[in-house]
This record gives C-alpha cells, sequence and structure tokens, in this order.
C-alpha cells in the first residue's frame, strides 16, 4: 500500500543484504512449496487416474458386500383371488465340511460341548433330513468349504437350525412353487420342475409370471450394521407378475369331483367337463378326470399331465347337428318345423348307408324333432339342401379345425379337411360329427355361440397378467364375431329344450326351477388302422341353462365307457355339473315355461 | 502479584502505538502522506467479522456432527426394524401359506364329510324383492356311499380331518404321518407338527344337541 520511498533505499548497506537474505529465503520457500506440491500431485493423479481402477475395486472388495434382491415368481389366482400357484421360502441347508467339528454352546447358562456326530444328530432332527446321509457328506471331503445337507426345509425348520447356533452350517434362501388346492385345476394351472415351468398356464405364461433376481451393494460397519446411505443398486429385482385366471376355484373342485366319480361309475377311459360362461367365453371350470396334482407331479401319469379338454380331439357326433341346424336357419334353408319323412336307415345312390343308433319304424319329423331323437338319417335330409362350401365355411366361423383363442400349451385344432376333400359320404357324415374332430372346448364354443344369439365370444381362460410396476399384459380380446343370426341361434336353443323331456335325455331327472337346453352325442373312436372300432365311443351331453336367458354352458364327455355306452349315460354328470353352476352362480330359475316346438308333424 | 503485572503489560503495550506514529509521522512527512480518512479505517475488517466467520464454522461442524451421529444412529434403528421385517414376513409367509392349504377345498370336503354333511343338489332360492320362492325345498337324499375325495392333494398329507363322536361332539383326529417322513421318525413327526396344521387350526364344528 505504501509506495517505496526513494529516501528508503538510501537507509544503507545493512537494509540491502537484509533483502537479498529475505529474496533468497523466499526463493528457497517458494522452491520448496512447488517441490511439496509437485509430489503431492503426482502422487494424486498415481492415485485418482493411473491406479484408480484396481484400487476402486479393492476398495469395494474391502468395504462393500453385493446382496441378493430377490424377485420371485408370481402368483396365478383364480377368478375370485384365490391361490392357485404360490412361491413359497424355503432354505438349503449346506456346510463346511472342513470346519465341521462339533460345537459348543450355552445350556441353562453352562457351555455344553457336542461332538460331530451329536450335532448331526440334531440338526437331522431339526430339518428332518437323514443323519448318516448327512454325517457322510461332512466327513467324506474334510478340505471341502462346501456340502448341501438337505435342500428346501421350511421356514420352521430353518429357524430351529439358526437356533442350534452351529458357526459352520450356512442356510441359504431357496424358493419353492405350491399349489394349495393340489389337483384342483392342475390340469389348467400345470407346474414348474427343476428345469423351469413344464406344463400349463405356468408354460404358457412363463414370461409374465417368471421374476428376475437383482443385486446392491451396501457398505457396512464393523458391527455389520448397513452404512447409511451407502447402498447402490446393482441391477433392479422385478418381481414376477400376477396371473389372474377365469377359473373358479370350488367349482373347478365340485366339477372335478363329479366328473371322476362318473368316469369311475361309467368304466370309462377319460373324461372332460368345461363350463363356460354365454356372455363373455370365460372358461369357469375346466375338468379332466384323473389331473395332476402339481405338488407331486411323479405320482400322476404321464398322459394325464395336461388337459384333454385342450390337447385331444374327438369326433364329437351328434352335439354337431345343433351346429347344422343352426347353419340351416342362418341360411334360410330350414325352419324349426322343416319337414323330413325319417326311416330307419338311409342308403345313398353311391352305395354307404347311414342309419339311427336305433331302430324306429319311418318317422315323420321335424327339424326340432330330428334334433330331440338325434337321427342322422333326418339331418342328412334337411343338411343336403345346403352346399358342402357352405356349411364347411359355417363350420370354420363356429371355430372348428383352428385352435382356440386360448392357445394353450399343446392344444389341438382339431381335424376339419376342406371339404373339397370330403368323400360323398362324408359330406353326409359331417352333418352330425363324424369325419371332423374338435377338442372339447371347441364343441363348448359351438354351444357357447348358439346360446349368446350367434355371436361367438373369443374363449379365454386368463382375464389377464399384471405386472409387478402395475402394468396389465396378456389381456384377451373381448371382441366377438356373429356367427349366425339370432333368430337361428335362439331357434336352436328352443328346439333343444326339447331333449330332456323328450328326446335323447328322456329320462334324466330335470333340474327344479331351470329349463335346460341340452344335445347329447355318441361317436365312434377311430382306431390305430383309421377304422372305427367296434364298441368304442365317445358319449358326451353339451346344455345350456336357463334356456330363456343362457347364462352357462356345460359339456361332459367321456371317452371309451365300458359299463354304459350310450350317451345318456352322461346325463347324471350333466345334471349335477349343471345344478352345481347355476347354483354357484345363483342364476335366477326360469320363471317361463318350456318352449314346445312339435317333434313330428 | 503477577496477575498485576500481567494487566500492567497490555497498558504500557497500548501506549506504545501513540508514541510510535508520531515518530514515523515525523519521518514521513514528505513528500506525500496518504491520510486515511475516517470511512476508510472503518472499511478495514474487524476482528468481530473473523469471530463470526469462525464461530459459525465451528456451529457448521458440530451441526454436521450431530447429524450425521443421528443418522448413524438411524442406521442402527433401520437396521433392527429390517431385521424384525423379515422375520415378520418369514412368519405371515409360513401361515399363509398353511391357511392356503386348509383352505383348499378338498380339506373343506374332507371335514364336511367326516362331519356327516352332504351335498343338497335341489336349491332354493327366495327372491327378497317379489317375496317368491324358486325351486321346491326336498331334504337332501343321503348318498348310498359316503363320497370320497378324488382329488388329490399331496400337501394334505398329515393335516387331521375332524370327526365326529357317537355323542355328537367333535374332536379332531389325527391321520396318518406325513409320506414325506424320513427314517429319523422323531424328526419326521416334529416336522409334520409344525409345518402342517396343528388341531389348533381347525375350525370348531358347532354341537348338535
Amino acid at each position: 500500500m505504501r509506495p517505496t520511498t526513494p529516501g528508503r533505499g538510501s537507509s544503507g548497506h545493512f537494509g540491502a543484504a537484509a533483502q537479498r537474505s529475505r529474496r533468497r529465503r523466499a526463493t528457497i520457500a517458494g522452491i520448496v512449496i512447488f517441490a511439496l506440491v509437485a509430489v503431492f500431485v503426482v502422487r494424486l493423479v498415481d492415485i485418482q487416474v493411473v491406479q484408480a481402477a484396481s484400487l476402486n475395486a479393492d476398495a469395494v472388495g474391502k468395504r462393500s458386500i453385493s446382496t441378493t434382491v430377490y424377485g420371485d415368481r408370481g402368483e396365478i389366482l383364480d377368478a375370485n383371488g384365490k391361490v392357485l400357484a404360490a412361491t413359497v421360502l424355503r432354505y438349503d441347508i449346506t456346510a463346511a465340511p472342513k470346519f465341521a467339528a462339533g460345537y459348543t454352546t450355552k445350556v441353562d447358562g453352562k457351555s455344553v460341548t457336542y461332538t460331530l456326530q451329536q450335532t448331526v444328530d440334531q440338526l437331522a432332527k431339526a430339518t428332518g433330513g437323514d443323519s448318516a446321509t448327512m454325517y457322510k457328506a461332512l466327513t467324506t471331503d474334510k478340505t471341502s468349504l462346501y456340502t448341501m445337507l438337505v435342500k428346501g426345509v421350511d421356514v420352521d425348520a430353518y429357524n430351529r437350525v439358526v437356533k442350534l447356533g452351529i458357526t459352520w452350517v450356512y442356510p441359504q434362501r431357496a424358493t419353492a412353487r405350491t399349489y394349495p388346492d393340489g389337483a384342483v385345476a392342475g390340469n389348467l394351472v400345470g407346474f414348474v420342475g427343476t428345469d423351469g415351468a413344464q406344463a400349463g398356464l405356468e408354460y404358457e405364461y412363463d414370461k409374465c409370471l417368471a421374476g428376475t433376481n437383482g443385486s446392491e451393494t451396501y457398505e457396512r460397519g464393523l458391527d455389520g450394521v448397513k452404512l447409511p446411505g451407502s447402498t447402490v443398486t446393482t441391477k433392479k429385482a422385478v418381481a414376477g407378475g400376477t396371473l389372474e385366471t377365469t377359473i373358479n376355484s370350488d367349482l373347478q373342485y365340485q366339477v372335478q369331483q363329479d366328473l371322476n366319480e362318473q368316469v369311475t361309475a361309467l368304466g370309462a377311459v377319460s373324461g372332460t367337463a368345461v363350463v363356460v360362461k354365454v356372455s363373455d367365453g370365460s372358461l369357469v371350470a375346466v375338468a379332466d378326470s384323473g389331473s395332476v396334482d402339481p405338488n407331486n407331479v411323479s405320482a400322476t401319469d404321464t398322459g394325464d399331465l395336461g388337459s384333454k379338454a385342450f390337447t385331444q380331439s374327438y369326433e364329437p357326433g351328434s352335439v354337431f347337428k345343433a351346429m347344422t341346424a343352426a347353419s340351416l336357419i342362418d341360411a334360410g334353408l330350414a325352419t324349426p318345423t322343416s319337414q323330413a319323412t325319417v326311416p330307419d336307415t338311409r342308403t345313398f345312390p353311391f352305395g354307404a348307408t347311414i342309419g339311427d343308433a336305433e331302430y324306429h319304424p319311418t318317422e315323420k319329423l321335424t327339424l326340432a324333432g330330428i334334433l330331440a331323437t338325434s337321427s342322422n338319417v333326418g339331418i342328412s335330409y334337411l343338411g343336403e339342401k345346403m352346399s358342402a362350401k357352405q356349411r364347411y365355411e359355417y363350420m370354420q366361423k363356429f371355430g372348428i379345425g383352428t385352435k382356440t383363442e386360448v392357445d394353450f400349451p399343446g392344444e389341438a385344432d382339431g381335424i376339419l379337411n376342406d371339404y373339397t376333400k370330403w368323400d360323398q359320404l362324408t359330406n353326409y357324415t359331417t352333418m352330425f360329427g363324424q369325419g371332423v374332430a374338435s377338442t372339447a372346448v371347441q364343441t363348448a364354443s359351438i354351444f357357447q355361440t348358439l346360446a349368446n344369439g350367434g355371436v361367438r365370444m373369443p374363449l379365454k381362460l386368463v382375464k389377464a397378467c399384471k405386472l409387478a410396476d402395475g402394468t396389465v399384459i396378456d389381456a384377451p380380446s373381448e371382441t366377438g364375431t356373429r356367427v349366425v343370426s339370432q333368430k337361428a341361434a335362439n331357434d336352436v336353443v328352443d328346439m333343444l329344450e326339447n331333449t330332456i323331456p323328450e328326446g335323447t335325455l328322456k329320462g334324466m331327472q330335470p333340474i327344479s326351477g331351470y329349463n335346460v337346453a341340452a344335445k347329447t352325442g355318441t361317436a365312434q373312436v377311430p382306431g390305430a388302422n383309421g377304422k372305427y372300432e367296434a364298441g368304442q365311443y365317445v358319449i358326451s351331453v353339451a346344455g345350456i341353462a336357463p334356456a330363456e336367458n343362457p347364462q352357462y354352458v356345460v359339456l361332459v364327455t367321456f371317452t371309451k365307457p365300458s359299463t354304459m355306452k350310450t350317451s345318456f349315460a352322461a346325463a347324471p354328470a350333466f345334471r349335477e355339473i349343471m345344478s352345481q353352476v347355476l347354483e354357484t352362480y345363483r342364476v335366477k330359475p326360469s320363471t317361463t315355461p318350456l318352449t314346445d316346438i312339435p317333434d313330428t308333424w | 502479584m503477577s496477575t498485576n503485572h500481567a494487566l500492567a503489560t497490555p497498558l504500557s503495550t497500548r501506549a506504545q502505538p501513540s508514541s510510535e506514529p508520531a515518530e514515523t509521522r515525523r519521518r514521513r512527512l514528505n513528500p506525500i502522506e496518504i491520510i486515511t480518512s475516517r470511512s476508510q479505517r472503518k472499511a478495514r475488517p474487524k476482528i468481530v467479522y473473523a469471530l463470526v466467520a469462525t464461530a459459525a464454522l465451528f456451529v457448521l461442524l458440530l451441526t454436521q456432527l450431530g447429524i450425521s451421529i443421528a443418522v448413524s444412529k438411524g442406521a442402527y434403528q433401520i437396521s433392527s426394524l429390517q431385521n424384525s421385517q423379515t422375520v415378520l414376513d418369514r412368519t405371515q409367509q409360513k401361515y399363509t401359506e398353511k391357511l392356503g392349504v386348509l383352505a383348499s377345498p378338498q380339506n373343506i370336503a374332507n371335514n364336511a364329510t367326516a362331519l356327516g354333511m352332504v351335498r343338497n343338489q335341489n336349491p332354493v332360492y327366495l327372491d327378497l324383492g317379489t317375496e317368491t320362492v324358486y325351486g321346491t325345498p326336498t331334504a337332501a337324499a343321503t348318498p348310498a356311499t359316503t363320497p370320497s375325495n378324488l382329488i388329490a392333494n399331496s400337501l394334505l398329507d398329515g393335516v387331521p380331518v375332524i370327526s365326529k363322536s357317537p355323542d355328537g361332539t367333535t374332536t379332531p383326529a389325527t391321520t396318518t404321518a406325513p409320506t414325506s417322513s424320513s427314517t429319523t421318525g422323531a424328526a419326521a413327526t416334529d416336522s409334520s407338527g409344525s409345518s402342517v396344521a396343528s388341531s389348533a387350526n381347525q375350525l370348531a364344528a358347532p354341537e348338535t344337541r
């Protein structure tokens, strides 16, 4: 601040010497400081830049702990939210044989030391494992740091093991898939094996259900407590989605139970039952006889692991007559009272003969009568008014020949050959469901279409998959397609009301309070050589209730029954299942009398 | 005594500046001297500012220390709460798993059958709006054979089914040991007893008298 005055310089030699010495000292100080700074800078660059990567890695390894954040497989729920499949905690008990040498613990304040054998016995008791196997695993290779003692013990066993406090035993988290309802809907839910999803919805919706484990690292203090703010998520865990099905598990149980009882009673090889909600095509129950218990897959025959209702196509027989009749009415080629003179058999000019199931004198039947008595001859007279091409197109529109929208694993397309490949006899037999094959769900879909005023709704087994972040995927289509006119569909349902009081189901105890429209089917089973097997049938009943305001469709089929081989044998199962369905859903009983379209003229 | 001396010293040093400026003023009178104005002198840094700044720094450091202590104390709390959450989650999951098995249709049907209940396939409905009864009330028929559960559920192994004694009271009965029992009988019994329902979990059936 003060300028150097000229007089100051003249203060003497003494002052100049002091100034030089000061400068020298300042220079030395400057050099020393610079050297120090240079050393620090070099060291800093060395640490921060040159060795940064390896030092950081060392540091992370020393300070931070990496842990797995679990993203478990999602649940499968029924229509009411009841769990059909869930992931549960299990623990694998592992140990380090190298350190395995008994342990010391405090009992009543006194220190007690157990031998290895005693320890293993305690572990076996706690986990339900086998002590001999464990002892062997621990003593075979004493240098090993890892051996599996027991796999998949539950939380209680885990708690008991932890309580023992053995330092060389390490429980590891594992998960298991559990199916609380066992074989109820086991055919649909499927199961998960050691290699992942194996069957059913578990397999089909594996992408929805599978979760992804993530990981995070954190630093912890000497006492193991997480240092605040040190958590770094290295990989985000994603929990599996929740699959919501349309299945009603209680109804499914009862349907399976009724079906199994009847399969046994009829001595059938197998049976299926399908319950469809008319308004939206939801499958509320799909039962297969002897379906798998996903908790214990090995107990079930491999042939029964899937759902035959989806995977097995069969020649449906007379239930197809309802579809033929609807096509005829829709095309304006017939009415419920169309007349036909129906003998017992019909021989065609090309040489083949078709006949009705039982002998009857020549009758004058209406279309309603033909359906009620299920006359093959009768439907052939009315059905020939329509060209093969047109009938083929109607069958396609009803969903025959293409697997349903459910797209169940292994689902069959059924067999609908192109009409140009039909021979003259097949042209007639397709009218009553021979020479063509469908799955049980396809057949049920025909009746859903008729019950829904001619609009076919895409069949669905799954409502949606809700992912962990709330997004919904896999929601099925809700768009129906009109197959036949409302009038045609309603006429057919009205005609089918004759089946129980005066047709092929005459004698079946009616379902009290409800008008039920139904159609039976008895179809021969093609054998290995391409010819029909003698005396082997698939019998079925498909029905709609209440007939005047259709709510539910039930289809039951039995393959190769041995004690009773007519379609009437399927009636008790149909009755039990249909009444259970109506009761379960509190369907309002019919208030109108049965529509009675005359059977004869 | 020394205190008096110490007190006296600053006084003497304070007196010094008054004499020293006079000497320097005399030496530097020429040619020009900047005389600091009052306002300039006022603008000079004062010790109080330094004190305030230092004090603020200390307060800052202390606060930070305090927060740090509080946070790490919170870390212990978080840690212990997370631990107890893990344990509770585990317990909840265990009971949910048991409940799922107990609520399975098979278990309910087994118990209903054991109590002698039968299905009535003739439902009757009452429409409260119109006071109409739909259906004909009919007593349930006694089935010729007791319907047994035909739907497998291996999780129900070892779950006891309620039993009905002749006097009408109900007692939970134990069933067979779980199929997963191993050679160590005691361990298996122990495991089944807690991993599946104990009798206390069973619903008590109403007594009929």
